[in-house]
């Protein structure tokens, strides 16, 4: 695979000035946006393989270039990169179809490393969001009949339970591979497949529990 | 005591004790309410009131009555209890009661009794509505607002054009001269039927409420609006007030804080380790007062505070970053104190002698465990060739685990990091 095309939304000049920095050279950036209409318009125009979305703009933020976007461009993935980490945003923009969260405190090898598994159609956990999602999964059977847990969508597996916990720890997909004995590649099926629960589950908790933990 | 009622009435369902209700009212909720305490259709309950009032205006005598004295569903207090409370109020409406019997008396002896005679159920009843705004809860002041707004040709979007400013003046005009009208012939009649002067006739009564209603809705279209315009003042009024006092109080935030770390990194400019530690120091603590306004201090009172106090301290101390992730929370104990010593050791040990600059820290409450994961990506050791002055650090993290029953799993390699994982037992 070549060098993925990388599209960059954020309303801080100082901040795309950076990223064009350090991404030049490693990644394609085939544009930028510093607000939301503008990148919806552009997005939909060049189809990038990436688009670096940050949460917090005015207008609505990424949230609502994600749901204007992500029906008119399923090829295009989108990795949330934002200074908040609090619960809400993180859920939501998961939620709306985010293939990954991190933080603007990443590192930048990390940051090239999350861009190139987000383009292969893999999914990106900081330790934070592991731990929102072991935290928010961990509340079933709470107040939930057993008629409305989907085992599919509502639970998550043992294994996928010992895999968040180490990203929560701080353990790269590689590390967790050896330190569970399975290959990367299962690793990554694993994170995929609990990305796809937080995005389809119909748990309601999932939102107050992100909610309610910003009032905490 | 505050009860609060079912929001409607279930049929067949009576539900004690009796209180106005606060969902399923029109006016005061005194029929809703009833409603609920019998178990029977809202409807039927309003119908019943209309007939009494009907009969002699007793339905709305005891209408007023039951929504002055009776406390609406989920407050304390009644309008009635609330006005006595307060001399202000309570003076106010004894004042507005000596007016009337003092224009009476005046009516009387300038030998007009019969003006007396239609005007004081007119008065009587303002000094209620009066009462009933004084008296009401915040929550049902705004309910009569609302209802008041939403009434067509009074509410706000009547007021908007000419057309429905002239057809309010006249409507609300010819509403006077009606209620005026009825009030007139009560006169006549009351002076007809008994023919002297002295005392009321109960039996006008009912001539008496019917004309001071149709005067009472004529004032209210054409006053309501003008009425409205001026809450609508008051209420943005306060609005505003509250905007510009939350403005002064981010405003005196963000200038205890960020301006003064700011100076702080400029005078330090040439100290790359300062600067870091500053603008660390400064973006937790922004960081929290933005996305965690009510997160506990950290003097503790929670396992998950506890080990924010540790990220700060050892961020602070040694300028590495103190990844922290945090599941589940429970209260502070010796068990978590331990634990969290125990971890501080270990965090402390990473920092020092690991040589990278991030250490992940897990917590993790689950239903009958307690664990703490410290680890770094720095130079690692050799666990079973310990260095003689780091023995002491491990053998205190091994003691203080063990005297609660914990475990301890010290795992490192040469080059690739260090990994601590602590268990306690919880309960």
């Amino acid at each position: 695979m070549g060098q993925p095309r990388v599209f960059l939304v954020d309303d801080h000049e100082l901040i795309r000035s950076g990223l064009r920095s350090e991404l030049a050279g490693w990644v394609d950036i085939v544009g930028e946006a510093d607000e939301v209409e503008a990148a919806i318009e552009m997005i939909q125009e060049r189809t990038p393989d990436v688009v670096l979305l940050d949460v917090h703009m005015p207008a609505g933020g990424g949230l609502a270039v994600l749901r204007a976007v992500a029906d008119k461009c399923p090829a295009t993935r989108f990795l949330a990169l934002s200074v908040s980490d609090a619960a809400e945003d993180v859920i939501s923009i998961i939620r709306a179809g985010a293939r990954g969260y991190v933080t603007k405190t990443i590192s930048m090898p990390d940051l090239l490393d999350a861009i190139y598994r987000v383009a292969a159609g893999d999914a990106v956990f900081s330790p934070r969001l592991a731990g929102f999602v072991l935290d928010a999964f961990s509340l079933e059977g709470t107040n939930l009949s057993p008629g409305d847990v989907d085992p599919d969508l509502d639970l998550l597996t043992p294994r996928e339970r010992q895999v968040l916990r180490l990203i929560a720890r701080g353990y790269s997909y590689r590390d967790i591979g050896t330190e569970l004995d399975i290959s990367t590649k299962t690793v990554e099926s694993h994170v995929s497949s609990v990305l796809r629960k937080l995005q389809l589950t119909n748990r309601h908790q999932l939102t107050n529990w992100a909610s309610e933990r910003n009032l905490n | 005591m505050a009860v609060t009622t079912p929001p409607r009435a279930v049929i067949g369902a009576p539900h004690r004790p009796y209180r106005r209700g606060a969902q399923n009212a029109i006016l005061g909720g005194v029929c809703g309410g009833l409603a609920i305490r019998l178990g029977v259709k809202e409807r039927t309950v309003r119908i019943v009131f209309a007939l009494l009032a009907l009969a002699w205006g007793l339905g709305l005598l005891l209408y007023i009555a039951l929504w002055l004295t009776l406390a609406r569903s989920g407050e304390d207090e009644s309008i009635a209890q609330r006005l006595l409370g307060h001399r202000r109020e309570l003076y106010r409406v004894i004042i507005g009661l000596l007016a009337i019997v003092a224009i009476l008396f005046l009516l009387r002896a300038i030998g007009l009794p019969s003006v007396g005679a239609y005007t004081w159920p007119f008065l009587l009843t303002l000094i209620g509505v009066a009462a009933v705004w004084h008296g009401a809860s915040t929550d049902e002041r705004h309910h009569l607002h609302e209802l008041v707004k939403s009434t067509p040709l009074v509410g706000v979007p009547a007021s908007r054009s000419r057309g429905s400013f002239w057809l309010r003046v006249v409507l609300g005009a010819i509403l006077v001269f009606a209620g005026l009208v009825v009030l007139r012939q009560l006169g006549n009649h009351r002076v007809f039927i008994n023919g002297t002067q002295s005392g009321w006739a109960f039996g006008s009564l009912a001539p008496a409420i019917i004309g001071t209603l149709i005067l009472l809705a004529g004032v209210v279209v054409l006053l309501a609006p003008w009425w409205l315009a001026t809450m609508n003042d008051l209420s943005g009024e306060r609005r505003e007030r509250v905007r510009v006092e939350e403005r002064a109080r981010v405003a005196a935030h963000l200038h205890d804080s960020v301006l003064q770390t700011l100076t702080l990194i400029e005078r330090a400019a040439g100290d790359e380790a300062a600067v870091v530690r500053l603008a660390r120091n400064q973006e937790r603590e922004l960081r929290r007062w933005l996305f965690d306004p009510d997160a506990p201090s950290e003097e503790g009172g929670t396992f998950a505070a506890s080990l924010r106090a540790l990220q700060s301290e050892i961020e602070n101390d040694y300028g590495v970053r103190v990844e922290l992730v945090t599941v589940g929370d429970c209260d502070a104990s010796d068990d978590v104190a331990a634990l969290v010593a125990a971890g501080r050791e270990a965090v402390i040990n990473a920092a020092r002698w690991s040589g990278a600059n991030t250490i992940a820290v897990y917590g993790e409450v689950e239903t009958d465990s307690l664990s703490l994961f410290v680890r770094d990506q720095g130079r690692g050791f050799d666990v079973e060739a310990i260095p003689s002055d780091r023995q002491g650090i491990a053998l205190s993290i091994r003691q203080r685990m063990a005297q609660r029953g914990g475990t301890v799993v010290l795992k490192s390699t040469p080059s690739a990091g260090t990994d601590v994982q602590l268990t306690l037992p919880h309960h």
